[in-house]
C-alpha cells in the first residue's frame, strides 16, 4: 500500500516534470530584428518563419524603417521590455556601436545570435566581442574577392573600377570592400580602384554618387554594387547615361532588379547570399542551445551562389534569386 | 505678430472665466489636458490590448518596460527641450538632429584623446561632455547671430546650418563613426542606480550590477540608467529656467509679441543667440549620451530624430505661433511617442503604424490649438491671429 502511493508520487512528479519540461519547450520565443527593409532580410524572414513553423516556436519580427543603430535600438529595447523572449536574432546595424544595447538585451537574460552581420570582429569565441551565441552569415572578404575577380574578367583585366557602399563601420559591406581590394591589389595590378562611397542604405544616393564617378571618369571600366541598394543604384546610373554594356557591374544580392539588369547587359555578375538559409539556421541554434545542444559553432559561413548570363537559366543556381511571394 | 500677451505662461492662459459660456470653459479645459488624457488612454490600451494578444505572457506595465520607455524618450526628449524654448519664442531649430550628430563625434574624439593621453576614465568623459556641449553651443551662437544680427529667417538659416554641421560631423568622424574608445564608458551609458531581482534569492542592488545569471537575471529590473538621471536634471533644469526666471519670461514675451518685448526694453537679438544656444546645448548632451550608450561617435546618430523632436514639442502644445507651451508638455509628447513605440513592438503590430499615429497626433494637436485660441478669441477678444 505504501509503496504504491510511493511509486504513484513518484509518477505524479515524472509526469509533472515532463509535463512542465513540455511546457517549456513549448514556450520558446525568438525576437527577430533585422537591419533594415529589403529584399534580402525580406527572404531571410521567410527562413526564420519556416524554421518557427517546422520547430514549434514563436517568433516575433520587428523590421526597422531606416538603417543605423537609432531606428534599430528603440525596437531592440521595446523587444527586450517584454519579458517573454528566450533569443534574439539580430543584423546589428553597426559592429561597434550595437555592442551596447545587445549587451543590455544579454544583461536581462536573453541569448543573441547575429545573422548577416556581426558585432565585434566576427569571432565570438576569441575576438572582443563574446556574448553572442553564434554568427551566421557569408563571408564578405571572400565575398569581395569573388567579386573582384569576376569584375577583373568581365572587364578584360585592366582599368579603372568603383566601389559604391552602403555604410561604413558595417561588418558585411566593410569585409566586401577589404576583400575586393585586397585581391585586385594582389591578382590585377593593372586595375585602379576608386571609392567607397557610401550611399546610407539610400539607392537615389547611389544612382548621384555613380553618375557623378562616371562624369569624373569618362574611361570607368567597371562599378562593383556591395549590396541592394548600391547594385540598383549603380545600374540605373550605368543605365542612365547610356554606358549599359560598356560599363561592367558586379552587384551583390540576386533581387529582381538586379536580375533585369544582368538580363539587359548592365550587370555582369551577380553574388546571390544565402538569407534564408541564415534566417532558418539561427532559429535551429536557437532550438538546439535551448535544448542543451553545446558544441554549436560560433561562426557559420552560409556560402553564395555565383550568378552570371550563362547559369541564371538553371533552376540550381535561379533558386537563390531572392522571391518574397507577393512581392 | 499675434498678440498673445494674454497666453504669457500657462497659468495665466485662460481668459476671464466670467466671459465664457460653460461649454466654452469645458471645451478650454480639455484642451489644455487633452495630451495627458490621449497618453493615459493609450497606455490604457497597451495594458489591455498587449496581455490580450499575447495570451497573458507579455504585460505592459511593468517596471521593466517603464525603464525602456524613459531610456528610448531620451533623445528625442533632450532635442525637443531647446526646441520648446525656440518654438515658444516663436522660432525654429532645425539643426537639432544634426547638431546630435556632431556633438557624438566632438564627444567621442575628445573623449578618446584625453583618455588616451593618460587622463583618468571619469575626467575623460567630463572633457567630452565638454566638448560635445561646447561644440553644439558653439553652432547654436552662429545660428543665434545670423538670426537676431542679419534677420534672416529662422527656417533658413538652420537648415543651412544643419548642412554645414552634417557636413563637418561626417568629415571629423573618420568615416562616420568614432570608434576605439575606452569600454568602461559603457557602463555610464547603460548601467543603472539601481537594480532590483524580485522573487526568490533576488534582492535589491544600489550602484553596482549584481553578479548573478541564468533565471535571476532575466528577472533583474534595471531601474534608472544614469542617461535617464542626467536627461531628469537637464528637465528640471528646463521647467526652472523657463517657468520660474526672467529668461523664461523674456522667452513667452518675445514669442508673443517681438514688438511689444522690444518697446519693454528686453534685450532681444541677445536673448534670440542664447535661445538657440540653448537649443544646441541640450542636442549636444542627447549627443554625448548616445556617445556614451553606443560606445562610439556616430555622425549619423541624429539623423532621424528632428521630426519626432519637433512632433513631440507640438503635441505637447507649445504653438508653432510662439508664446505659448511648456516643458512638461514636451515630456508628454516625447513620452507619447515612446508609448507607441513600445506598445506596438509588444503587441507585434508593424513599427511603421506609429508614423502613421503621430502624424495624426500631431495634427489633431494644432487643430485643438487653433479651436481654443478661437474660443479665447471669441470670448474676450483678448486673443487675436
Amino acid at each position: 500500500m505504501r509503496k504504491t502511493s510511493l511509486l504513484a508520487m513518484a509518477a505524479g512528479l515524472v509526469l509533472a516534470l515532463a509535463s512542465q519540461g513540455a511546457e517549456a519547450a513549448e514556450k520558446l520565443k525568438i525576437g527577430f530584428l533585422p537591419g533594415v527593409v529589403d529584399p534580402f532580410y525580406q527572404v531571410m524572414q521567410l527562413g526564420v518563419e519556416k524554421a518557427a513553423k517546422d520547430l514549434g516556436i514563436d517568433v516575433v519580427t520587428q523590421i526597422p524603417p531606416t538603417w543605423g543603430v537609432e531606428a534599430q535600438t528603440p525596437l531592440l529595447d521595446a523587444m527586450v521590455a517584454r519579458g517573454d523572449l528566450n533569443y534574439i536574432i539580430t543584423a546589428p546595424t553597426d559592429k561597434d556601436q550595437m555592442v551596447g544595447p545587445l549587451q543590455a538585451a544579454v544583461d536581462h537574460g536573453i541569448k543573441v545570435i547575429t545573422v548577416d552581420t556581426f558585432l565585434g570582429d566576427g569571432n565570438y569565441g576569441t575576438g572582443p566581442v563574446k556574448f553572442p551565441l553564434s554568427y551566421i552569415g557569408s563571408d564578405n572578404t571572400e565575398g569581395g574577392r569573388i567579386s573582384a575577380r569576376g569584375l577583373a574578367k568581365a572587364i578584360g583585366g585592366k582599368g579603372t573600377v568603383y566601389i559604391n557602399s552602403t555604410n561604413p563601420n558595417v561588418s558585411s559591406v566593410e569585409g566586401r570592400e577589404k576583400g575586393f581590394k585586397e585581391e585586385m591589389a594582389k591578382d590585377f595590378p593593372n586595375i585602379k580602384v576608386l571609392g567607397p562611397d557610401y550611399n546610407l542604405d539610400d539607392a537615389n544616393k547611389a544612382t548621384q554618387q555613380t553618375a557623378a564617378v562616371l562624369a569624373r571618369e569618362p574611361n570607368l571600366a567597371g562599378v562593383f554594387g556591395t549590396n541592394v541598394f548600391s547594385a540598383q543604384g549603380a545600374g540605373a546610373a550605368v543605365v542612365n547615361a547610356g554606358l549599359g554594356g560598356n560599363v561592367q557591374v558586379v552587384a551583390y544580392d540576386a533581387t529582381k532588379q538586379a536580375m533585369e539588369l544582368m538580363d539587359k547587359g548592365t550587370v555582369s555578375l551577380v553574388l546571390a547570399q544565402k538569407p534564408f538559409d541564415m534566417g532558418y539556421m539561427a532559429v535551429m541554434f536557437a532550438a538546439a542551445d535551448a535544448a542543451g545542444v553545446t558544441s554549436l559553432p560560433r561562426r557559420v559561413e552560409t556560402g553564395f551562389a555565383i550568378i552570371d548570363k550563362e547559369n541564371v537559366k538553371d533552376p540550381a543556381v535561379a533558386r537563390f534569386i531572392y522571391q518574397v511571394p507577393g512581392k | 505678430m499675434t498678440e498673445r500677451a494674454s497666453r504669457l505662461a500657462p497659468s495665466h492662459a485662460a481668459a476671464p472665466p466670467g466671459a465664457l459660456t460653460p461649454a466654452q470653459r469645458v471645451t478650454l479645459f480639455l484642451s489644455r489636458i487633452w495630451a495627458w488624457v490621449f497618453l493615459g488612454v493609450m497606455v490604457l490600451f497597451f495594458v489591455v490590448a498587449v496581455p490580450l494578444t499575447t495570451g497573458g505572457s507579455v504585460n505592459f506595465l511593468t517596471v521593466r518596460n517603464s525603464q525602456n520607455i524613459l531610456v528610448a524618450i531620451i533623445p528625442v526628449l533632450l532635442l525637443g527641450l531647446g526646441q520648446t524654448f525656440v518654438i515658444i519664442a516663436a522660432g525654429i531649430d532645425l539643426s537639432v538632429g544634426w547638431v546630435m550628430s556632431l556633438a557624438s563625434v566632438l564627444s567621442a574624439l575628445a573623449l578618446r584623446g584625453a583618455f588616451n593621453s593618460g587622463v583618468p576614465l571619469f575626467p575623460s568623459v567630463l572633457v567630452g561632455l565638454a566638448a560635445g556641449v561646447g561644440g553644439a553651443a558653439l553652432v547654436g551662437f552662429v545660428n543665434g547671430v545670423i538670426i537676431a544680427k542679419l534677420k534672416v529667417p529662422a527656417f533658413i538659416v538652420t537648415l543651412g546650418t544643419s548642412f554645414i554641421v552634417r557636413g563637418v560631423a561626417y568629415l571629423m568622424s573618420e568615416n562616420t563613426t568614432v570608434i576605439g574608445l575606452p569600454a568602461d564608458i559603457r557602463a555610464y551609458g547603460n548601467d543603472a542606480l539601481i537594480y532590483h531581482i524580485g522573487g526568490e534569492g533576488g534582492g535589491l542592488y544600489f550602484l553596482h550590477r549584481p553578479e548573478v545569471g541564468g533565471e535571476l537575471l532575466r528577472r533583474m529590473d534595471i531601474i534608472l540608467p544614469y542617461p535617464v538621471i542626467v536627461t531628469g536634471f537637464v528637465v528640471a533644469w528646463a521647467m526652472f529656467l523657463l517657468h520660474r526666471t526672467q529668461f523664461g519670461r523674456h522667452t513667452y514675451a518675445i514669442g508673443g509679441s517681438m514688438d511689444a518685448a522690444v518697446r519693454s526694453g528686453i534685450p532681444v537679438d541677445r536673448h534670440i543667440i542664447e535661445l538657440y544656444m540653448l537649443s544646441a546645448a541640450t542636442s549636444g548632451v542627447a549627443g554625448f549620451l548616445s556617445t556614451l550608450r553606443y560606445t562610439a561617435g556616430s555622425a549619423v546618430i541624429g539623423d532621424p530624430l528632428l521630426l519626432s523632436s519637433i512632433a513631440a514639442v507640438i503635441i505637447g502644445g507649445v504653438s508653432m505661433f510662439g508664446g505659448a507651451g511648456t516643458v512638461i508638455g514636451t515630456v508628454i509628447g516625447a513620452l507619447i511617442i515612446a508609448v507607441l513605440t513600445t506598445g506596438l513592438v509588444m503587441l507585434n503590430v508593424d513599427a511603421f503604424w506609429q508614423f502613421i499615429v503621430v502624424g495624426t497626433v500631431v495634427i489633431v494637436a494644432v487643430l485643438i490649438d487653433q479651436s481654443r485660441d478661437l474660443i479665447m478669441a471669441r470670448a474676450g477678444g483678448r486673443v487675436r491671429r
